[in-house]
């Protein structure tokens, strides 16, 4: 025991000291923030004023519009927890004048430039009828689907002024036609005890990058740190003192400390930056770091699970390898159900208690990073969470086995890689 | 008590015999010469010595006892591959290697500074051992292999890269420790090297034990019939009949004479003959070398006609070739 914590140590403070390890700690959180704002600055900005054209004969019709959206704009600005606060310019253009394609072609041309988001073409009904009108046809052509979202306002908007003219004809006086179209608000307030969905599924996603991030980093480290040492041929002089088995552990806790370190830091600096008020004047009303104690304790023990899980398979890889270009062929053992992860972060997310989610969070290569996400935020039962921990433990455990075998041949063999009857008869040789 | 006791151990690597039937004792307070060309089996003798690998059959004892992994933090080991830690500071490595050997922080460091200076690499103590030279990396090898104070010290090729200088300075290094009773082995292929300065040897080629025993008990199986002559003048006495067969260098010529009861009489002859014909500023009468003697036992045990094998063993020894003339 006393040697795998000196080989640990080893590891470990010679690792803390490189420049990569400052550089890494400092740059990953700086890309994470940059990419949170960035994209919530993109976000803002593409909601806050959308630029259309309609298209009428109408001209009352589209002035009243006009008004509406104008007013509505106004409503949601006065409301306290606003926080959509989308405003609709609208250019009138007058139908008359102009043959229809012409005025079409301007229209398609101005999308293209960008100057428009979409427009609305109001088409009157065949045959105006005063006692019965009938009402127009509106269609709505957005410059790329992202516009499409503009037609739900706009039809309420359009929905209420056809509403408004509708009751003028019925003869009710407007402040009354106002009173009834007073639209209805409803305002959202947090249940006690209960976190925004929204910010914990961000934190939640964020450390689930994180999570996946420092495995395949730290997995890949431990093997490239042992291609190197047999580059350097230092096993021989080593192994004249130590067990193979005590190597191999020694690197692991090592590597992994300095992993566990490095998520450490970021995570009480997120924690530190987002309880400071700097993160309000910076992130606004958009993003804080919205995290439990339970969320925290079983982000590092599912952490802890999955890079015991990845780095001793990466371990035997790097005892089978001569060189890092040999390692990155077989780096697909480790990429590979990472990127399973990956690819059904969606629907975890969305649905972390589907049929789909259970089964994969049991599937040990899956659980670190899957049961975690069930866990932040669906209702895995308490056998779930235990099986899951018992399951991948158990995993782990056979593929320490195995790798310490091919280990203690492999670190010796410096000639060709191992094909896979040579590979099995390692496991049988003890 | 013998240090290591070797009891027929045998070696197979999936087809290839790398050790075959190996057996001898080395006791405290020898320099023991494991040598033999290259692929011989040297270096896996010496790994199941210390438990790198376990041998198939026959067994391994240090310090008198069945082999533990116990037994390891008394032996030192300087494996033929040298390996440090590139990117780690000298005495920072060398305290590492002392701690997995058992010893605490402090008495590595002090022990660590002691040994830089007596092999005289003080100035590389702070440096990154990438940026040694290779000679200085493996002299700190050296130290890292005797910093905890071993009792057996298991040197692999040692000297292999080294000047001359160097070469010397860790020699007698060795032969320090082995005069206060440490057991040291040394393997090399460089068979000039070490019949100096080793008590005991091992010859083996093809993983087969050839000779051992004491030098000088080997040699004295031999006759003094090779004749070392340094001269000026005429070659005359080059056809003296005592002769073998002779090889001639610029100014020098090494004899071998003919078997027979009256050796040293044939010598005084060859000697009056050289005389006469020229100026003689040395002449030496010796056992054959430990080459030699190699070349002759591995032509003995080896089936007739293998001529190819023998090549093979001379190819390996640079020095090798007193037989051609």
């Amino acid at each position: 025991m006393h040697n795998v914590w000196l080989i640990a140590r080893r590891e470990y403070i010679e690792r803390i000291r490189t420049r990569g390890f400052l550089i890494t700690t400092l740059i990953i959180p700086l890309i994470m923030c940059g990419f949170i704002y960035g994209s919530a600055f993109v976000y803002s900005n593409s909601e806050s004023a959308a630029h259309i054209a309609v298209v009428s004969s109408d001209t009352q019709l589209v002035l009243d519009l006009q008004a509406e959206l104008q007013q509505r704009l106004q409503a949601r600005h006065a409301q306290p927890h606003s926080t959509r606060q989308t405003g609709i310019a609208v250019d009138a253009i007058d139908a008359r004048p102009r043959n229809e394609q012409a005025t079409r072609a301007l229209l398609d041309r101005e999308l293209d430039s960008g100057d428009l988001d979409g427009f609305l073409w109001i088409t009157p009904a065949p045959t105006p009828d005063k006692a019965q009108p009938a009402r127009p046809t509106f269609t709505f052509t957005p410059r790329s689907s992202e516009q499409d979202s503009l037609r739900g306002p706009l039809a309420a908007a359009l929905g209420t002024v056809l509403m408004r003219e509708q009751l003028a004809h019925r003869g009710i006086a407007a402040a009354d036609a106002n009173t009834i179209l007073q639209p209805v608000d409803i305002t959202a307030v947090r249940a006690p005890h209960r976190q925004d969905r929204e910010s914990a599924e961000v934190s939640v996603t964020l450390l689930f990058f994180l999570m996946y991030m420092v495995i395949s980093l730290y997995g890949m480290n431990v093997a490239r740190s042992i291609i190197e040492e047999k580059t350097s041929r230092i096993f021989e002089v080593m192994l004249a003192t130590i067990r193979p088995q005590e190597m191999m552990a020694g690197k692991i806790l090592g590597v992994g400390s300095v992993g566990l370190t490095q998520v450490g830091i970021w995570l009480s600096a997120a924690l530190l930056l987002s309880a400071s008020t700097i993160a309000a004047n910076l992130g606004g009303q958009g993003i804080h770091i919205a995290l439990t104690v339970a969320q925290i304790v079983y982000f590092f023990v599912y952490f802890i699970l999955g890079y015991a899980f990845y780095s001793s398979i990466a371990a035997a890889l790097g005892a089978m390898t001569n060189s890092e270009h040999e390692i990155q062929q077989l780096n697909l053992f480790l990429v590979l159900p990472l990127f399973v992860c990956f690819i059904t972060l969606k629907s975890v997310l969305t649905y972390p208690d589907s049929a789909m989610a259970r089964v994969l969070a049991l599937i040990p290569p899956f659980t670190p990073l899957l049961m975690y996400l069930r866990v932040s935020l669906g209702h895995p039962s308490r056998w779930e969470i235990f099986a899951s921990i018992a399951l991948t433990s158990a995993c782990i455990y056979a593929i320490v086995w195995v790798t310490s075998r091919i280990y203690r041949v492999g670190v010796l063999m410096y000639g060709k890689r191992p094909t896979l009857p040579e590979l099995l008869r390692w496991l049988k040789y003890s | 008590m013998p240090i290591v006791q070797l009891h027929h151990i045998r070696k197979v690597y999936d087809t290839k015999v790398a050790v075959e039937d190996l057996s001898f004792t080395i006791e405290p307070g020898t320099m023991f010469g494991l040598l033999g060309p290259n692929g011989s089996g040297k270096t896996s003798s010496i790994r199941m010595m210390i438990g790198i690998t376990v041998p198939d059959s026959g067994s391994v004892s240090l310090f008198d006892r069945p082999f533990t992994r116990s037994a390891l933090s008394r032996v030192g080991y300087l494996p033929e591959e040298r390996g440090l830690y590139k990117k780690m500071n000298v005495l920072d490595q060398l305290i590492f290697l002392g701690q997995l050997h058992g010893l605490s922080a402090q008495v590595a460091s002090r022990r660590a500074s002691l040994w830089c200076e007596r092999l005289d690499i003080v100035e590389a103590i702070p440096k990154k051992t990438e940026d040694l030279s290779k000679g200085m990396q493996q002299k700190i090898q050296f130290i890292a292999a005797l910093l905890h104070d071993p009792d057996l010290i298991l040197m692999d090729e040692p000297f292999s890269g080294l000047d001359p200088v160097n070469s010397f300075l860790l020699m007698s290094t060795l032969v320090d420790l082995c005069s206060i009773g440490k057991a040291v082995l040394f393997s090399t292929h460089r068979m000039d090297q070490v019949e100096k300065f080793c008590n005991n040897i091992a010859l083996i080629h093809r993983g087969h034990l050839i000779l051992s025993g004491s030098m000088r008990q080997i040699k004295s199986n031999y006759p003094r019939n090779r004749v070392l002559i340094h001269y000026e003048g005429g070659e005359g006495f080059l056809q003296h009949p005592s002769i073998e067969h002779y090889k001639r260098y610029n100014g020098t010529v090494e004899i071998r004479l003919r078997p027979s009861a009256t050796l040293d009489d044939d010598v005084q002859s060859l000697l009056a003959q050289a005389v006469a014909h020229a100026r003689v500023t040395r002449f030496e009468v010796m056992e054959p070398t430990l080459e030699e003697i190699f070349i002759e036992k591995v032509q003995q045990t080896l089936p007739v006609g293998n001529d190819h094998e023998l090549s093979m063993a001379q190819l390996d020894q640079p020095n090798a070739g007193g037989l051609d003339a």
